[in-house]
């Protein structure tokens, strides 16, 4: 659901306030032990390249809810908005690498370091935790003639079928173009839209044939019958739509996720990537982060440790290479 | 009805209407800061609206959104800098007037065409949200370029008296519009390697710059010569004469905003300038605009008070929100697990009453304070210029910065602060620049969409869409009119002559 950014507030002010108000209240009861070198010294920036009040700056606020407590220091949420993460990727980078600066990633900041010349690239990331993974689930019109599975692989390998993205070159394209390779579908032909939310409606009004989005994207036209959860594209069904088959159940090896996590820069002690990954993850394992995930309709597990999130940044980095150079849009 | 009745009624209940009241005061006070809106605001209060229930922080942020949308008129009127973007088009005629020693008289028929607009377009979306939200499935990506078409269409006629630098500010605005990555191809145009560029130039700098900062500039050069800022002699409450001179513009004004409002993507600044433009086009008195007319008040007041409305429709029915402020609006709704759509009209029907009814009380709430408190009001402009604009400078260079954290967005701020002023200079009006900055992204993007949508047939592709011909044709008719009506006024001559 970075796709569906709310357009930016003011977050000045309100950083001001929540380090403020958040530094007040919660210095107050933990003591800190003493240390050798007291890490954090101060406060820790998460940056993002969401406006305030979009879905990924939720994400990282929710989890800043306990991890200032596990860390023992305040945090702060940095909006560097503009260049779909080359904003925040390059601010992160201006910033010492001391494990002060905690960057969110996304697929999005993968595919923009393929796209563009940046001054930290994939191998910079050094990955602390993953904090959401929403399963894609590929959809059609209700009671149109892509209905089944079966329909859609056998028109599909006739014609190049049209699919709703949310931007040339984006998550949603790189998606497209590994389900389709691995359906053994003809290049689907993709129209961008500016969010998901324009992909259910023009998905509704037969504008598009396909679209691959999460589930609580269209959640209200799944109800209302008007859209059809044809594959959910991970390796086990949804517990929200438990009749919707997985694309491995129906023969196509493929799965895609929406995900976002936080990884620091190369160079940042070993000793404080070491505290970060294990103060993120515990702030993520609690019962509130859990209620924010099931109640947003994502995953109460989607929250995984360093090894996990690691894995599926570079998967994502290397299947993101084939296709931009495919769909030719490599640097 | 029950349901309804069930939404009136958390209006008895002394805290959220309390939270009414002060989310409409607090609203009109933001709004009427330039720089710094209702959007901006929501986002500031956004974590505090989440330890309150989701009826009464649904109830204090709709007023929150009602007020911006009115005291944002009362700076545009009062300093020519409009507090939101959405009043930029009032400020054309509003500061007019103030320079009349009008103020008091616009500042009153702002209050009350806000209003009317507000209530008109709450009463519509109860009656009509469910149904809107089916017909927005209808409104595709060539629907939208026949309406962006329709829109740039009428640039010639927005703002100065000369249609041709008209329509010059709007290429220009329109020029700019093609700044940042292309949706289609994902190729990065004119950003010449700014981050701040890539999504384009950012219509919060440019408005601030065009707005506020060209009128600081302006005002400081002619200090010497002028030394005072607005006369301000008579301050009068508008009488039945004016509301039956405006009831027309009113009307227009409202039924427009909702229509505009309600469609996803389009909020009250196209709204407004749209009924700007076709108050002009249905007034009897077409001399006075430009001139500080008080219909072209009227006209845009109504309209971008009653996009909130209309702007609640799809976010709400759809979960596409119609506005940044109801982008906002809809984070905290699923923040607080209520999740927008079509359903939430079966399983939620007294929340969503609820938020309309705490939106009917904000629009009564700053009808009085507008009507009662126009005086007061009034006194903004009174501050000495030595200290308003220093004041204004900052809270813009604030309202630039604020949104991305960026100084990139100042300085676009700085430079169209110095092209608002050259505009001024020269005779252009800011207002077609605005327009074609927000339509041309629209009309590019829906009719590359389109074409790939139609793929080949593309002739036969838009023939098959009712309402977007309908809306090309009413753009064709639009551009036509003036030949035609000349040719049957040569033909008309020659009959007579003929006659003679």
């Amino acid at each position: 659901m970075d796709k569906m950014e709310a357009p930016k507030g003011s977050g000045w002010r309100r950083r001001t306030l929540l380090s403020g108000l958040g530094g007040g209240l919660l210095a107050m009861p933990f003591i800190r032990p003493a240390r050798a070198v007291a890490f954090p010294q101060r406060p820790i920036e998460v940056v993002t390249h969401a406006g305030v009040g979009g879905g990924t700056d939720i994400t990282a606020r929710m989890m800043m809810m306990q991890a200032p407590a596990e860390l023992g220091g305040d945090m702060t949420v940095v909006n560097k908005t503009g260049g779909s993460g080359a904003a925040a990727i390059a601010y992160a980078a201006s910033k010492p690498r001391d494990g002060h600066t905690l960057l969110l990633v996304t697929q999005s900041h993968i595919l923009t370091m393929l796209r563009m010349r940046l001054p930290a690239q994939f191998d910079d990331l050094v990955p602390i935790a993953r904090g959401t993974a929403d399963a894609q689930v590929v959809m059609v019109r209700a009671g149109g003639p892509l209905a089944s599975v079966a329909a859609l692989r056998e028109q599909g390998g006739d014609r190049s079928l049209k699919i709703g993205v949310t931007a040339v070159g984006s998550l949603d394209h790189v998606t497209s173009f590994g389900f389709a390779r691995a359906a053994g579908l003809r290049q689907l032909s993709a129209v961008p839209f500016r969010g998901g939310g324009d992909i259910v409606v023009n998905l509704v009004g037969g504008n598009v044939e396909l679209g691959v989005l999460n589930y609580a994207e269209a959640e209200a036209q799944i109800t209302a019958g008007e859209v059809l959860p044809l594959l959910v594209l991970a390796d086990e069904r949804l517990a929200a739509l438990p009749d919707t088959p997985t694309a491995k159940e129906s023969g196509i090896d493929f799965s895609a996720m929406v995900a976002r996590g936080y990884c620091v820069l190369k160079g940042t002690p070993e000793d404080r990537v070491a505290r970060l990954r294990d103060g993120v993850l515990r702030a993520m394992r609690t019962p509130a982060y859990r209620n924010y995930l099931t109640s947003s309709g994502q995953a109460a597990g989607s929250a995984a440790g360093a090894e996990i999130w690691a894995r599926q940044l570079a998967e994502y980095q290397s299947l993101s290479r084939e296709a931009l150079a495919e769909l030719g849009l490599a640097r | 009805m029950e349901a309804f009745l069930g939404g009136m009624m958390v209006l008895a209940d002394p805290f959220i209407l309390g939270m009414t009241v002060a989310g409409t005061l607090l609203g009109v006070f933001v709004g009427a800061l330039p720089g710094i809106g209702g959007s901006t605001t929501l986002a500031l209060l956004l974590p505090l609206t989440i330890g309150i229930s989701p009826v009464a922080s649904l109830a204090f942020m709709g007023a929150v959104y009602c007020g911006a949308n009115f005291g944002g008129s009362i700076t545009a009127i009062l300093v020519n800098t409009p507090g939101d973007p959405s009043a930029s088009a009032t400020a054309l005629e509003g500061y007019k007037m103030a320079e009349k020693g009008e103020a008091g008289l616009a500042l009153g028929i702002s209050a009350v065409a806000s209003a009317i607009g507000g209530i008109f377009s709450v009463i519509v979306m109860i009656v009509a949200a469910p149904l809107l939200a089916r017909a927005a499935y209808n409104f595709g990506p060539p629907e939208y370029f026949a309406l962006a078409l329709f829109g740039l269409s009428m640039c010639a006629a927005v703002g100065g008296d000369s249609p041709l630098k008209n329509l010059i500010a709007a290429a220009f605005g329109v020029a700019l519009a093609t700044v940042g990555i292309d949706l289609t191809t994902g190729v990065e145009r004119f950003t010449f390697g700014f981050y701040d560029l890539t999504d384009g130039i950012g219509f919060v700098p440019v408005l601030i710059g065009l707005f506020a900062l060209a009128e600081m500039f302006d005002q400081a050069s002619r200090q010497h010569t002028l030394g005072k800022l607005l006369k301000l002699d008579t301050v009068r409450i508008p009488g039945m004469a004016e509301f039956r001179k405006c009831a027309r513009s009113i009307w227009l004004g409202s039924g427009l905003g909702t229509f505009i409002g309600a469609l996803p993507a389009l909020g009250a600044t196209t709204a407004a300038l749209v009924a700007y433009n076709e108050t002009r086009r249905w007034s009897k008195h077409k001399h006075e605009f430009g001139q500080g007319s008080i219909e072209g008040v009227a006209g845009p007041e109504a309209a971008n008070n009653s996009a909130v409305g209309g702007a609640m429709v799809p976010t709400l029915a759809l979960g596409i929100p119609g506005s940044s402020t109801t982008a906002i609006m809809l984070a905290a709704l699923v923040v607080q697990g209520v999740r927008p759509g079509p359903h939430l009209f079966n399983e939620q029907p007294t929340l969503l009453y609820a938020v309309f009814a705490s939106m009917l009380a904000a629009n009564l709430i700053y009808l009085v304070l507008g009507l009662y408190s126009a005086k007061l009001f009034a006194r903004i402009s009174m501050v000495p210029p030595a200290l308003l604009w220093p004041t204004v400078f900052v809270l813009s260079v604030i309202g630039a910065y604020g949104p991305n954290q960026s100084m990139g967005e100042v300085y676009l701020m700085l430079f169209f602060g110095v092209v608002g002023l050259l505009f001024r200079r020269h005779g252009f009006s800011p207002a077609p620049l605005v327009m074609g900055l927000v339509l041309g992204s629209l009309l590019e993007e829906s009719l590359k969409q389109s074409l790939l949508i139609f793929q080949d047939g593309w002739v036969l592709g838009f023939l098959g869409r009712p309402i977007a011909l309908l809306l090309i044709g009413i753009t064709v008719a639009g551009l036509a009119a003036p030949w035609i009506m000349r040719l049957q006024a040569r033909l008309r001559g020659a009959t007579e002559k003929r006659a003679a």
